[in-house]
C-alpha cells in the first residue's frame, strides 16, 4: 500500500496541521492583543467570552460576512492570486519542522534547510504582486519597499542558516535536533540568535520592520485595496508566518521539541515546542510594544552595512570551527 | 462661476440698530509717539497717515503705495529690525461711518524679537473697477516676508482683497467655486442655499466615487507647479497621520519629496464670522473648538484681549488660577503631541501612546473637577474664571505634580535616548533661523531654530513675570531639537505649576466689576442691583469702546493671537484669530523637500498642528 503511505497519511497530517495552525493564528491574535494591551496599561478584548477568548471567533465571523469589493482598476487575476500566494508559503514551511522525537510535521526530507530558504523566498511574491496589481500608489510603494526589504534580509538570514548547517553537518532538521551538540556550539549559536531574530523580524514584516504596510505613511501599504476575507488572508499569512518562524527559531537555536522526558514520552515533544514558540512569540510582541520603526533607507543601510558583513564573518568563523573542532 | 445668491438678513444682525447714538463708530487715531514711530515718520514723512500708540500697541497707518517700502524698511533698518511678520488680516469697514475713507484695510502685525517690539501696521487698500463693483487690491508682502503667503491667501479668500505680486493667489479655506468672500459685511449669514447642491456640473464632481464604481481612475487637477512626470500622491483628507482632515498633495520622485501642496479648509467653520455676530462674552465658548487640544489657552487668549480693551483689572486669585489652567493645558497638549508623534513615527504598537494619554487623562480629570468639562472647557471667562476651584482640586493637582516629573523621565528612558528614535528625527525637517523668522513661525518651531523667545517671559501676561522658569531652545533646527524642546517645556510647566500652587492667594475668582462679570448666583436672591446687572449682561452684554487691539499669548503650539476691532457696540466688529498651527504648517513644504515620505509624517508631527485651528 505505497499510495497510502505516500499520499493519504501525509494528506491527513497536512489537514491536521493546517487546522492547528489556523486555530493557532486565531489565538495568536488574541495573545497579541492581550499582551499589547498589558504593555499599554489597557485591558484588551474582554467582552466576547471569558477573558475575551471568543474574540477570534467574532473576528472570523466579521471577516466572512464582509462584502467582497474588487475595485475596477485592479489587475483581477493577480489581485485575487496574491493573498493565496502570501498564505501558502507560511503554511507549507511547516512541513519539515520536527514536532517530536523522529517525527517531522509532514516529511523528513534531506533538504530541510533548502526548503526553508526556498519557501521564504516565495513569500515575498504575494506582497509584491498584491501591491503591483492593486494599481494604487500607496500599494506600489509598499510592495517596492517589501521586495527590497525581504530580498535584502534573506541574504544575512541565509548566511546564518548556512553556518548552522555547517555545524550540524546535515540538511535535515530532524537530524539537527536529534544530533548532539557540544557546549561551545550552543554558545556560538546563541551569539547569533539576536541577529537571526532581527532578520526574521524583517522577513516577516513585523514591527519595527513593518515598512511594507506602515499604516502611518502608506495607509495600509500593499493591502490598501484589499478588504474582507482577502485582507484577512494577508493577516493570517503574517501571523502564521510568525508562528512558523518562531518554530524554526526554536528548532534551530533551542532544541525544538527537546525537553525533560521528551525522549521517553513522545507526546511531550509538541508541548515543549509549543512552550518555546510561545516564548518566542512573546518576544515578537514585546518588540512591537517598545521599539519604534526605522525609516526605509535606514533599514536597508542596516542590512547591507551591518547585517551582511556580520553574517559573512559569522560564516567564516563557523566554517573554521566546523573543520577544526568537530 | 459666481452664483447669484440673495443675502438673507438674520434678525440678530439687525440688532445693531438698537445701539445708542454714536455707535457704530470708527476706531480713534493713535496718539503719542514712540522711538519706532518717530523713526518711521522721519523716513516716510507725509506718507504715513498716522502713527503712535493705541490701546498700548504701536500703530502705524500707511497708504497703499508705501506699504511695501515700509515693510522693507521695517525689516532692513538696523534700528528697527522687525524680523518677522506675525499676522496679516483685514477689516471691511462698510458698516462704519467712513466719511469718505476707504472701505477695506489690511492689518499687519510686525514683531522684532531682538528688540522685543510689536508694531501694528494698518494699510488702506486701493480699489480698481471690476466685477460687480470695486475690487480692493494692495501690494503683496510675500517678497519681503515669505510667511505672508498663506495669511494673504486667507485674506483674499475670506475678504476678497487681491494682493498684487502674490505668487500663488488661490482660495485657501473656502471651496474654489464659492460665490462670495464670507467676511465681507454684505455676505449672507446663513439661510442661503449651499453652493454644492447646485454645482454638480462642476468638473470636480465628475469623477466622484469612480474609484470603486466602474469607471476609469480619476485624475484630479494638479496644484500649480506639479508635474505628472513624478508620482503624485494624495495624502488625506482621510489619512492616518495628517492629524485630522488635512490633505497634502505630495509630488514624489521615487521615495523623495519634490514638493508638497497642502489643501486646507475641510474643517473651516467660520469662527471669525460667527464671532462678529455674537456678543463678546458669547465667543468664549467658540474658542474651545478651535485648538481643541488647548481650549484653556484659547479661552485665556481671547479673554485677555477683551479685558485689555475694557481696561479691566483681574483679581490676583483669578490670575493664578488662569496660569494653573493654562500650564496644565500646555502639559496636556504636549502629552497628546507626544502620543501622536510617537504613533506617527513608530507605529501603532508603541506603548508610549497609551502612557502619555494616561497622564493627560489625569489633567482632564482635574479640568472636569474644576468646571465639569474635559475638552471644551470654557472655564476662563471675561473678568476671571467661571467659578472657584473646588476644595479637593489643589490636593489632587499636587499629587499629579509629584508624579509627573517621574513620568517624563520614563518617556525619556523609553524614547528620547533610543537610537532608532534619534535616527528618525535628527537632521529631519531642518529649518534655519532666517527661514523660521521669514516664515513667521512661532512657538517650538521658532525656538527649535535657536530664537530665544517666549511670550510668557518676554511680553508677560496674567502675572507670568512672577514665576521662575526657563525657555528651552535648540540650535539644531530639526525635529529632534523640537522634540527635546517640548519635553523640556513640560518640565518647566510642572515647575510653574508648583510655584502657582504654592502661593495661590485667596480672594475673588472673578472681577467684581458688575458691568462686565456676572454677579454670583446667591446675590441675585437678595439684591435688585445684581438682578439688573445680570439681566443687562445676559440680554445686551457689555460695550467695548471703539478701537482695535492685537494680543498674543504663548500657547502650546506657538503664538495664539486675537485681533479685535470694536465699533463701540456689544459685538466685535471684526474678530480675527491668529492660529499658530496655520502659520507653522506653512513650513511643511519647505522642510520636507528632498526628504522621504516617512519624513513628511515626522514633520507633520513635529510641527504639531490641530486642524480645528488651521481651518478655523
Amino acid at each position: 500500500m505505497d499510495w497510502l503511505q505516500l499520499l493519504v497519511f501525509p494528506a491527513i497530517r497536512a489537514l491536521i496541521l493546517i487546522f492547528v495552525l489556523l486555530t493557532g493564528f486565531a489565538y495568536l491574535t488574541w495573545y497579541e492583543r492581550k499582551l499589547l494591551a498589558r504593555f499599554q496599561v489597557r485591558y484588551g478584548p474582554n467582552r466576547a467570552g471569558k477573558f475575551g477568548l471568543l474574540q477570534p471567533a467574532a473576528d472570523a465571523v466579521k471577516a466572512f460576512f464582509k462584502e467582497e469589493i474588487i475595485p475596477n482598476h485592479v489587475d483581477k487575476p493577480v489581485y485575487l492570486l496574491a493573498p493565496a500566494l502570501a498564505l501558502v508559503p507560511a503554511l507549507i514551511i511547516w512541513a519539515v519542522i520536527p514536532i517530536a522525537k523522529g517525527t517531522p510535521a509532514i516529511a523528513d526530507v534531506n533538504i530541510g534547510f533548502l526548503w526553508i530558504l526556498a519557501v521564504a523566498g516565495i513569500e515575498s511574491y504575494g506582497i509584491i504582486l498584491a501591491g503591483w496589481s492593486s494599481n494604487n500608489n500607496y500599494s506600489l510603494l509598499g510592495a517596492l519597499r517589501s521586495s527590497a526589504q525581504m530580498v535584502s534580509y534573506e541574504l544575512p538570514l541565509g548566511l546564518f542558516l548556512v553556518s548552522i548547517l555547517m555545524l550540524a553537518g546535515s540538511f535535515s532538521l530532524v537530524d539537527l535536533v536529534e544530533g548532539s551538540r557540544q557546549w561551545w556550539e550552543w554558545i556560538w549559536l546563541w551569539l547569533a540568535f539576536p541577529f537571526f531574530f532581527i532578520c526574521i523580524l524583517a522577513e516577516t514584516n513585523r514591527s519595527p520592520f513593518d515598512l511594507p504596510e506602515t499604516e502611518n505613511e502608506l495607509v495600509a501599504g500593499f493591502q490598501t485595496e484589499y478588504g474582507g476575507m482577502k485582507f484577512a488572508l494577508f493577516f493570517i499569512a503574517e501571523y502564521v508566518n510568525m508562528i512558523s518562524t518562531s518554530a524554526i527559531m526554536a528548532t534551530l537555536f533551542f532544541g525544538g521539541w527537546k525537553g525533560p522526558f521528551a525522549e521517553q514520552y513522545i507526546w511531550l515533544g509538541p508541548i515543549y515546542l509549543l512552550i518555546k514558540v510561545l516564548i518566542l512569540l512573546f518576544l515578537f510582541i514585546w518588540v512591537r510594544a517598545s521599539i519604534g520603526r526605522p525609516r526605509y533607507d535606514q533599514l536597508m543601510k542596516f542590512c547591507w552595512q551591518f547585517m551582511l558583513p556580520l553574517g559573512l564573518v559569522y560564516v567564516s568563523i563557523s566554517a573554521v570551527l566546523a573543520v577544526f573542532l568537530k | 462661476m459666481p452664483l447669484d445668491v440673495a443675502p438673507v438678513i438674520r434678525s440678530y444682525e439687525t440688532q445693531r440698530t438698537l445701539n445708542p447714538p454714536g455707535i457704530p463708530a470708527l476706531a480713534p487715531m493713535p496718539t503719542g509717539e514712540t522711538d519706532d514711530t518717530r523713526r518711521i515718520i522721519e523716513r516716510f514723512g507725509k506718507d504715513i497717515v498716522a502713527a503712535g500708540l493705541h490701546n498700548g500697541n504701536q500703530v502705524v497707518f500707511v497708504g497703499p503705495a508705501q506699504l511695501k517700502a515700509l515693510a522693507t524698511f521695517l525689516r532692513d533698518s538696523a534700528e528697527l529690525n522687525y524680523e518677522t511678520l506675525i499676522d496679516v488680516t483685514s477689516v471691511d469697514r462698510s458698516q462704519l461711518p467712513l466719511d469718505g475713507g476707504v472701505r477695506f484695510q489690511t492689518v499687519y502685525q510686525f514683531r522684532s524679537y531682538s528688540r522685543n517690539q510689536h508694531l501694528t501696521v494698518i494699510a488702506d487698500c486701493g480699489t480698481e473697477p471690476g466685477g460687480n463693483g470695486e475690487l480692493p487690491h494692495i501690494d503683496s508682502l510675500t517678497g519681503v516676508y515669505r510667511g505672508a503667503e498663506w495669511p494673504e491667501r486667507e485674506v483674499y479668500d475670506l475678504m476678497g482683497i487681491r494682493f498684487d505680486g502674490h505668487p500663488d493667489l488661490r482660495r485657501i479655506l473656502m471651496p474654489k467655486n464659492w460665490p462670495n468672500h464670507p467676511l465681507q459685511k454684505q455676505a449672507p449669514l446663513g439661510g442661503e442655499e449651499v453652493p454644492f447642491t447646485f454645482t454638480w456640473d462642476d468638473p470636480e464632481f465628475e469623477t466622484l466615487g469612480s474609484q470603486i464604481l466602474p469607471a476609469e481612475s480619476a485624475a484630479p487637477d494638479l496644484p500649480p507647479g506639479m508635474s505628472r512626470q513624478n508620482m503624485v500622491i494624495n495624502m488625506g483628507p482621510h489619512h492616518p497621520s495628517t492629524h485630522g482632515v488635512l490633505r497634502l498633495v505630495v509630488e514624489m520622485d521615487g521615495e523623495r519629496i519634490v514638493s508638497i501642496d497642502p489643501d486646507l479648509g475641510f474643517l473651516h467653520s467660520g469662527f471669525e464670522k460667527t464671532g462678529e455676530n455674537k456678543r463678546y462674552k458669547d465667543f468664549v465658548y467658540y474658542t474651545d473648538r478651535m485648538d481643541y487640544l488647548s481650549a484653556m489657552s484659547n479661552n485665556l487668549g481671547y479673554c485677555l484681549t477683551i479685558e485689555h480693551m475694557l481696561g479691566l483689572e483681574i483679581p490676583e486669585r483669578a490670575q493664578v488660577i488662569r496660569v494653573i489652567m493654562a500650564e496644565m493645558q500646555r502639559i496636556a497638549s504636549h502629552l497628546f503631541w507626544l502620543a501622536t508623534h510617537v504613533l506617527d513615527v513608530s507605529g501603532t504598537g508603541m506603548s508610549l501612546l497609551m502612557y502619555a494619554t494616561r497622564e493627560r487623562e489625569r489633567i482632564l480629570d482635574l479640568f472636569e473637577m474644576a468646571c465639569g468639562a474635559r475638552l471644551t472647557v470654557s472655564y476662563i471667562r471675561i473678568g476671571g474664571v467661571w467659578q472657584d476651584l473646588p476644595d479637593a482640586f489643589i490636593a489632587e493637582l499636587k499629587d499629579f505634580l509629584r508624579v509627573m516629573p517621574e513620568k517624563i523621565n520614563e518617556y525619556d528612558a523609553l524614547i528620547t535616548e533610543a537610537p532608532l528614535w534619534q535616527e528618525r528625527l535628527t537632521g529631519i525637517g531642518f529649518i534655519s533661523a532666517e527661514d523660521a523668522l521669514a516664515m513667521g513661525l512661532t512657538g517650538p518651531m521658532l525656538r527649535g531654530s535657536g530664537i530665544d523667545w517666549d511670550l510668557r517671559r518676554d511680553r508677560p501676561y496674567s502675572g507670568y513675570e512672577s514665576y521662575e522658569f526657563e525657555v528651552p531652545t535648540s540650535d539644531s533646527g530639526d525635529c529632534y531639537g523640537r522634540f527635546n524642546i517640548r519635553m523640556e517645556e513640560m518640565r518647566q510647566s510642572v515647575r510653574i505649576l508648583e510655584q502657582a500652587v504654592g502661593n495661590l492667594p485667596s480672594g475673588l475668582y472673578k472681577s467684581n466689576n458688575r458691568k462686565v462679570a456676572l454677579p454670583p448666583r446667591a446675590e441675585l436672591d437678595v439684591s435688585m442691583e445684581a438682578l439688573i446687572h445680570h439681566f443687562k449682561l445676559m440680554t445686551e452684554g457689555f460695550h467695548v469702546s471703539p478701537g482695535f487691539f492685537y494680543h498674543g499669548i504663548e500657547n502650546s503650539k506657538g503664538e495664539l493671537g486675537f485681533f479685535v476691532y470694536s465699533d463701540g457696540s456689544a459685538k466685535p466688529y471684526r474678530l480675527h484669530v491668529h492660529g499658530p498651527s496655520f502659520n507653522n504648517l506653512y513650513a511643511i513644504d519647505h522642510i520636507s523637500r528632498g526628504e522621504m515620505l516617512s519624513d513628511v509624517v515626522t514633520n507633520i508631527g513635529s510641527i504639531d498642528i490641530v486642524l480645528g485651528e488651521v481651518d478655523r
